[in-house]
């Protein structure tokens, strides 16, 4: 009776404990954080509330969505907190080498903007490469194409609205050219995409892209946002590393620099090229085959949003950074993350003096 | 009058033994081992996506976590358990290859942003087919 021995052999090797533990229809992630900068008082902060639902309207169409609260509270100034829409989509699920998939979606570039959940990265806050250069959480509405090929190949491809140059800044590269879907200006969409292995086991490794237009606020300029970047991760027994390269072109920026000081009196200074890296290793140190885990690890990164500049402007040295991340971290649960960490950050500037960061996090997934 | 609770638990002891016992050999000869084939779970991918089967087989397919929950379904098939999180077992199915077709595997526990990603393949081939 194969069926009835498959059912018995299933449940027989299921822990109790698993049984019991339920996923409802809502999930969802949570940290808070205690940052202490350098000469500064320490900031407690509830830093991200998400909930996730999905919905399956028959084995080949399915909805996910993800709403976030940022620093717990929104009185319409951005400082204030966020409530955003990162991701709504649909999934028509045709076959296991090509779907389709349209809505609100992740842009699939880096290793932390696609999976971010608290207990699944090492550090309080997300790596810096992973908020200045490539801007996590990096979302906007589109519709692509994403399957698997041979055996561990996968792609996505997806075209979506463009970002918007006039928001770029010195300091924080693309980042506040996100228009995350918000009545999103497409006078040209981008096109962004992914290939990655993850055929052998403890290895994902994979490239990603965005190419377009970003003339959304000054139609008579050129400008154009190019990213390319690499990353992968490896764990075996206690060792996990892990890497990423992204590297930021952006077209015209002269351009673009005198565009906004002549709206707005102040020059942005933004860069042509934008460059950042890091390096990680983490080392499993509490590991008595039970669900508790201490690692240790360390990170370095180098990050500078002011890489290459246009003819004729002068970069921002405070921009051209590096950071030391060291820290703990330990689960009393897979799913839940005690985090510290002491961040030693560096700049090339002779004037600006960098903060050092000792940083307390709590964060969860259920 | 209802039956003593302990009388149903009897009947299902019972019911299970059989189960079992209709199972085995009569001869009592030691059953040859199955094949287990080991899959990897971790957000957000199936390592390895493809198993490749003749007609036939009969595997022990066993799956790990990495790191949180997963579910492990096969598309239309009753076959649907949860995978425990890091460090709380192992799950198990019996997988018996009854036809030549594909089947498709797959999370069925919101496990993150990239949790439709994580899909696989059962791959049957006719015995003596291509690469058999």
């Amino acid at each position: 009776m194969p069926v009835t021995m498959a059912v018995l052999a299933a449940v027989a090797s299921t822990p109790l404990a698993a049984q019991t533990s339920q996923t409802g229809p809502i999930s969802g992630y949570m940290d808070f954080h205690v940052n202490k900068r350098q000469f500064e008082d320490p900031v407690i902060d509830f830093h991200r509330f998400v909930l996730l639902f999905s919905h399956s309207f028959s084995e080949h169409i399915r909805f996910t969505g993800e709403i976030e609260l940022e620093h717990a509270f929104v009185e319409g100034l951005e400082k204030a907190g966020e409530l955003e829409l990162e991701q709504a989509y649909i999934d028509f699920l045709i076959s296991r080498r090509f779907n389709v998939r349209a809505g609100m979606m992740l842009v699939p570039i880096g290793i932390i903007n696609e999976r971010h959940e608290p207990p699944v990265y090492n550090g309080v806050e997300r790596p810096f490469v992973d908020t200045v250069i490539v801007p996590t959480t990096w979302f906007e509405s589109g519709a692509g194409v994403h399957g698997e090929l041979g055996t561990g190949w996968r792609y996505r491809a997806f075209v979506m609205a463009p970002l918007d140059a006039a928001e770029f800044s010195a300091e924080e590269g693309l980042r506040g050219g996100r228009q995350k879907g918000s009545e999103a200006v497409v006078h040209r969409p981008s096109l962004t995409g992914r290939v990655e292995y993850v055929g052998l086991r403890g290895l994902q490794a994979g490239a990603g892209f965005w190419t377009g237009a970003a003339n959304v606020s000054f139609r008579r300029l050129t400008s154009a946002v190019r990213v390319a970047e690499v990353d992968a991760r490896y764990h075996r027994d206690r060792l996990e590393l892990r890497g990423q390269y992204a590297h930021v072109f952006i077209r015209d920026a002269a351009g673009l620099n005198d565009a906004v000081e002549r709206t707005s009196g102040v020059s942005p200074n933004v860069a042509s090229q934008l460059r950042g890296f890091y390096g990680e290793a983490a080392y499993r140190i509490w590991n008595r085959g039970a669900p508790r885990d201490l690692v240790v690890f360390a990170r370095y990164e180098n990050f500078d949003t002011q890489f290459r500049m246009p003819a004729g402007a002068v970069p921002l040295t405070e921009f051209d950074r590096n950071a030391w991340v060291t820290g703990i971290t330990y689960f009393p649960d897979p799913d839940i993350a005690v985090k510290v960490d002491y961040t030693r950050v560096g700049n090339a500037s002779a004037i600006v003096r960098p903060q050092h960061q000792l940083n307390l996090g709590l964060g969860w997934w259920f | 009058m209802a039956i003593p609770e302990r009388r149903w638990i009897g009947a299902a002891a019972v019911l299970l033994a059989l189960a079992v016992a209709g199972d085995a050999p009569a001869a009592r000869e030691p059953q040859p081992e199955r094949p287990v084939i080991r899959i990897s779970a971790e957000r957000f991918s199936f390592t390895p996506s493809r198993i490749t089967l003749a007609v036939g087989d009969e595997v022990e397919i066993r799956i790990a976590s990495q790191d949180t929950a997963h579910g492990f379904r096969i598309v239309g098939s009753e076959t649907e358990i949860v995978v425990p999180k890091r460090g709380s077992g192992d799950a198990s199915v019996i997988f018996r290859a009854e036809k030549a077709g594909r089947l498709t595997f797959e999370c069925n526990r919101m496990c993150g942003a990239g949790h439709n990603f994580m899909r696989g393949e059962i791959v049957v081939e006719p015995r003596g087919g291509p690469g058999r």
